[in-house]
């Protein structure tokens, strides 16, 4: 109680103080220990390009995030959103895993502070009637691009492989209905996400679906596990495609022979290309923080970070942080950012997410579809082996 | 059909050989000292990344990382003896909590030390595909695997039935004042039986790293896999591990190819709740304490 009266008070003082450069905080709750490390690590990198770049650019407020590690696990994402508010957080970020974003946006919302992530997928996050909660991605845009791809290539029958987990098993589903009310063949093959040897499944798939295409929808682990029980068992199919963490440069560096001519869903092909002054800066930025090329974990977490980011320092300036500022912010215009135009609706999803597909080629990741974005035609049919 | 069946019994098969190898050092501990070392999938888990070492930074095969593998893991077990003796009171309860904390501390060691990032070998041999009549598959690793499997659960059964340290410390598990008087020196043996079971972590780890995919949050789900074998097997029966490892193997893949996939943790679970139930000195327990 006493914390929350000394933070209101300083969120005032604060917003009195408009005009003055000062350093704003924002609290980042994410998973870098547990069973969603890699991927919570890859998003706080995003994170923090986002608050070198803003420190970097805006040129009167500076950011400082303070991040608490929620060690996948909810109670302690729950824990870590209060400590944070605590700590004089103005806003939320971060997060990864729907049952564990759920818990977390909840108290940001009972503290009446924004809560915005990419980690989480799951419909249900949006239909809770919050008013703080935003996400700039969703299942619906996962699984428009894995479909978009499908009607490209003019697949006709499709083994859909998923992981049991909340956000995979939605993409599944979403893909289910889209195909199936186009009229193609879908057998659903779901999967207990702690299995290694998926070969009794793709034995399944090689004599009984034989389908055009085998599609994944899981993790890395999942998709090294899938591949090499295809590549033992051959079966006879034209494509396989993958949702998010497939077509990486870092899947291609761990695992090129399996890989290879896989399709996923990205946002940037590889070596990227970035031809606008935004995706440079950004990619110079992440080279010199992480000497590394940007993934799409790193890119999701540097939007929602800098579109947060510019969203507090309005509302900071307008003096509206206590009103509400931060979410009308958010809410009230078209965004452009390195993964398109982010438009929020009302629930806090991202209404025009739609993602891209790409194929590895070679050592290269060629963005294949939509049409419009495509940096190369796709090779079809190839399958690893 | 009949492709489907056999394909998966022979997967459950070779699985549970590769699962006999993860329970057979938690089940040696278990066994002889009662103590349930909750962090037996952390030491599997650790030797998959010491081989992951050698292949990625010096380029060796990772079999060849074994004895390295064999003394960082062995040297690492021991040191958890060593902790569990300074406790006092309660040691079947504290020392639960102790491995436990140990087991989080291994975790993030290796996420501080190799990150979050999923590792696998890279070297072709171990999964390229035997195929058996046209009809059964799988990756050489998995064969070879198998049959170390096989091998050491019958050394390990040899080594505690017919060797002079085997029978100590089976000596010691019965009665340790009685051992005593007998000659035995139980730390000594104690030790050894941890030394042993780090052994064993580590060519579990290699088969691990070289089949399948390691990420540190692992060893949690290694361990509870290889507690519910020990416990399925009847404590302290060495056979036990691996007919008990070979049951669950084949569960869950005919689970896999007649039903769904999603629900082969389900089956095993429920498979290893029916047996508890009526036996509850799991299979072979019973058998062993009258031995």
């Amino acid at each position: 109680m006493i914390a929350r009266t000394i933070s209101s008070v300083l969120a005032l003082t604060l917003g009195l103080g408009a005009a003055n450069a000062d350093e704003l905080i924002i609290g980042s709750q994410i998973p870098l220990t547990g069973g969603l490390a890699r991927v919570g690590v890859g998003m706080n990198e995003g994170i923090q390009v986002a608050a070198k770049v803003f420190n970097e650019t805006h040129g009167q407020h500076t950011i400082k995030v303070i991040t608490i590690d929620d060690e996948s696990q909810p109670a302690k994402a729950v824990a870590a959103i209060e400590k944070l508010h605590s700590q004089g957080a103005l806003a939320f970020t971060g997060g990864y895993g729907s049952n564990i974003i759920g818990p977390a946006s909840d108290a940001a919302e009972r503290l009446g502070k924004v809560y915005m992530t990419s980690g989480g997928v799951a419909t249900e996050l949006s239909h809770r009637g919050l008013k703080t909660f935003f996400r700039i991605v969703n299942a619906a845009g996962y699984a428009k691009a894995v479909a978009g791809l499908g009607d490209a290539l003019d697949l006709q029958s499709f083994s859909l492989i998923y992981s049991t987990r909340e956000s995979t098993q939605e993409v599944a589903k979403l893909l289910e209905e889209m195909w199936t009310a186009q009229g193609k063949k879908v057998t659903m093959h779901p999967f207990d996400p702690s299995i290694a040897d998926f070969k009794p499944v793709l034995h399944k798939i090689k004599l009984q679906d034989r389908p055009d295409a085998i599609a994944m929808v899981g993790y890395e682990n999942d998709y090294v596990g899938i591949i090499r029980a295809a590549k033992v068992l051959k079966p006879d199919v034209k494509a396989i495609l993958g949702t998010w963490s497939l077509a990486t440069p870092k899947m291609w560096q761990d695992f090129p022979d399996l890989v290879n001519y896989t399709y996923g869903t990205a946002t940037l092909s590889y070596p990227a290309q970035f031809s606008t002054a935004e995706e440079q800066t950004f990619a110079e930025a992440y080279k010199e923080m992480f000497d590394k090329e940007p993934d799409y974990l790193g890119t999701f977490g540097y939007v929602q970070g800098l579109l947060l980011f510019n969203a507090v320092a309005e509302a900071y300036d307008a003096g509206t942080l206590d009103s509400g500022g931060v979410q009308d912010a958010l809410r009230k215009a078209e965004h452009n950012t390195l993964i398109g135009k982010v438009i929020f609706d009302e629930s806090g999803d991202n209404t025009n997410f739609a993602h891209r597909m790409a194929q590895h080629q070679d050592g290269s990741i060629a963005i294949v579809w939509p049409k419009e974005n495509a940096t190369s035609e796709a090779k079809f049919p190839a399958v690893p082996w | 059909m009949f492709d489907l069946v056999a394909q998966s019994v022979f997967s459950g098969l070779l699985a549970g050989a590769y699962y006999a190898l993860i329970a057979l050092g938690l089940a040696l501990v278990f066994g002889t000292m009662r103590i349930i070392n909750l962090a037996h999938g952390e030491l599997v888990l650790l030797a998959g990344y010491i081989a992951y070492t050698a292949e990625s930074r010096f380029g060796l095969d990772p079999l060849a990382a074994l004895p390295a593998a064999i003394l960082i893991v062995a040297l690492t077990s021991v040191i958890i003896y060593l902790l569990l003796t300074k406790i006092r009171i309660d040691r079947e309860i504290n020392s639960l909590i102790l491995t436990f904390g140990i087991a989080i501390m291994l975790t993030n060691g290796i996420l501080m030390i190799w990150s979050a990032d999923i590792r696998s070998t890279g070297s072709s041999w171990y999964l390229d595909a035997i195929i058996i009549g046209d009809t059964l598959f799988a990756m050489n690793t998995e064969i070879l695997f198998a049959v170390i499997g096989v091998l050491v659960v019958a050394a390990v059964w040899w080594w505690l039935s017919k060797s002079w340290y085997g029978r100590a410390l089976r000596a010691v598990s019965s009665n340790r004042d009685a051992a005593k008087l007998m000659g035995i020196d139980p730390r000594t043996t104690e030790i050894l039986s941890f030394a042993v079971a780090g052994i064993l972590a580590s060519i579990a780890g290699l088969a691990l790293y070289s089949g399948k995919v390691i990420e540190p949050s692992l060893g949690h789900a290694l361990t509870i896999k290889a507690f519910i074998i020990t416990v399925l097997a009847g404590m302290g029966s060495v056979p036990g591990v691996l007919i008990g490892a070979v049951l669950i193997g084949v569960a869950e893949s005919l689970t896999a190819t007649l039903w769904s996939s999603a629900l082969q943790g389900l089956v095993s679970m429920l498979l290893f709740l029916i047996v508890l139930l009526v036996m509850p000195s799991g299979l072979f327990g019973r058998t062993r304490r009258r031995g």
